[in-house]
């Protein structure tokens, strides 16, 4: 929030997260390596390189699973939420197990021959007209150049420099990336192996992430069909004190309607550090606060109290009878909007 | 085909090192104010610079041009709702695709005994 760059932002949580995916990780990949050979496949040798590039290459297809899990748990229920905090450290983890199985796939399969490694993974197979035989290998090269982008991107001054829509987009890679992931095991490693057990992991992997994304859009807040500019806000008297509601104004565009006691105000949904989900925060000492990171604003006109400069986008709210209605075309960032009162009774 | 491929990777990789050169001892302290007097924290970003320099380059453009990019808090959300959903939808399908494309290997498959050279030449002799 406006202070010098530093290399990690270390705070004694993300101390505790990541030194248990440290413990973790380690831990797979022993467990896996001890485990490994006797149900290793027995009717072709396979060797303390093939075991550990197995090693590793699962764990990272079980942590960007992981990953991409946490995002629509924690939209489906908000005790996973502390998950999502410092997800950016786990993505590079995750980036840096994949790259210790690229560097253990190169230094075996394309090792032994005069061809360079690099140039014999691109020319060993160019079977790009069919499906059973096609380079897999390509696909697990794709996810590694995206994983890579998405790690080294990952320090907050990438999100002030590109502004985060663009650093958002730039992310969003990571959908395409987990489906070649995805590809690159099915056409690999799926097909060759007759051990069922990582297939099985892979698969039900695979599915609970498709499962829970699709659980998470169904969930999404309603669409506002109508192009009036006051929007209807649902359920508005449900607002826990301190709490708020996510509202869709079309497009892209969402507002959160916050309670503070009994006064509302809304603001842009989107957090001005990692456009994080403000409407799934909380009002803490007076302030909005992001779930994600902790930036916060003031309810009453979208500004971080100083000496932060961040500043959101407000609204204006309006109760019309029983039906509370926000208005769709927001102030710019930093404007003063005054809270609109409660009437006595109106809460349940 | 593959050597242009990775032609092309170390022309491109090579043009990222001198940008960022350029940008993260000269052009960052310019386009934001809290990197100034902070150094330690530059290296980290010597990959990212190398991998994306040319949105790196775009971006220091406008930015000493003055532009802002104006739907700062409209994120992707559309695109992110249907990227999520093309990925759902694509895993299952891409999931029974290849178990039906599986062969069967040599353990599945009941073992043939094959007959030796010798024992063929015995058969045609008689």
């Amino acid at each position: 929030m406006s202070v010098k760059y530093i290399p990690v932002q270390w705070v004694p949580t993300k101390y505790v997260y990541d030194a248990v995916l440290l413990v973790c990780v380690a831990v797979y990949i022993l467990v896996f390596l001890r485990l490994g050979t006797p149900a290793a496949d027995f009717t072709r040798p396979v060797d303390g390189a093939i075991l550990r590039m197995r090693a590793f290459g699962t764990c990272a297809f079980l942590m960007l699973t992981l990953i991409l899990c946490i995002g629509p748990l924690a939209q489906l229920d908000r005790r996973f939420l502390p998950l999502l905090y410092n997800r950016r450290h786990f993505g590079v983890l995750t980036a840096l197990v994949a790259l210790t199985h690229a560097v253990y796939v190169l230094n075996w399969y394309y090792a032994f021959s005069p061809t360079p490694p690099l140039e014999a993974l691109f020319y060993s197979n160019t079977s790009f007209g069919q499906f059973l035989g096609f380079p897999f290998e390509a696909f697990g090269i794709f996810a590694l150049v995206v994983l890579g982008i998405l790690a080294a991107t990952s320090h907050d001054f990438w999100l002030a420099f590109l502004s985060a829509p663009v650093w958002k987009r730039l992310h969003l890679l990571i959908y395409p990336a987990y489906l070649a992931v995805v590809a690159h095991i099915l056409l690999g490693y799926l097909q060759d192996t007759k051990n069922p057990t990582f297939a099985l992991i892979a698969g039900a992997g695979a599915l609970g992430v498709a499962g829970l994304h699709l659980a998470a859009w169904a969930r999404r807040p309603e669409k506002q069909a109508s192009q009036e500019d006051w929007v209807e806000v649902p359920h508005w008297r449900e607002i826990a004190d301190g709490r708020a509601r996510i509202v869709s104004l079309g497009g892209d565009e969402r507002a959160a309607v916050f309670r503070g006691g009994q006064k509302l105000s809304a603001v842009s949904n989107a957090c001005a550090h990692q456009n994080g989900p403000l409407g799934e925060g909380r009002i803490i000492d007076g302030c909005i606060t992001c779930p994600w990171h902790g930036f916060q604003y003031r309810p009453g006109d979208g500004c971080s109290p100083p000496p932060f400069t961040e500043k959101i986008p407000t609204y204006r709210l309006k109760l019309d009878g029983e039906r509370l209605f926000i208005d769709r075309n927001g102030y710019p960032p930093g404007t003063a909007v005054e809270p609109l009162a409660i009437p006595e009774g109106a809460l349940r | 085909m593959p050597m242009d491929i990775l032609d092309i990777a170390g022309i491109y990789g090579l043009l990222g090192a001198c940008v960022a050169v350029v940008f993260l001892l000269w052009g960052i302290d310019r386009v934001d104010p809290n990197a100034r007097g902070a150094w330690t924290f530059r290296p980290l970003l010597v990959p990212g610079v190398v991998l994306i320099w040319p949105l790196v380059l775009w971006r220091w453009w406008r930015i000493s041009r003055g532009e802002t990019l104006g739907k700062r808090h409209r994120p992707p959300r559309l695109a992110q709702d249907y990227l999520a959903l093309a990925l759902a939808l694509a895993i299952p399908v891409l999931l029974v695709a290849a178990l039906l494309a599986r062969q069967n290997g040599p353990y599945e498959r009941p073992a043939v005994m094959l007959e030796g050279p010798a024992a063929e030449q015995d058969k045609s002799a008689q």
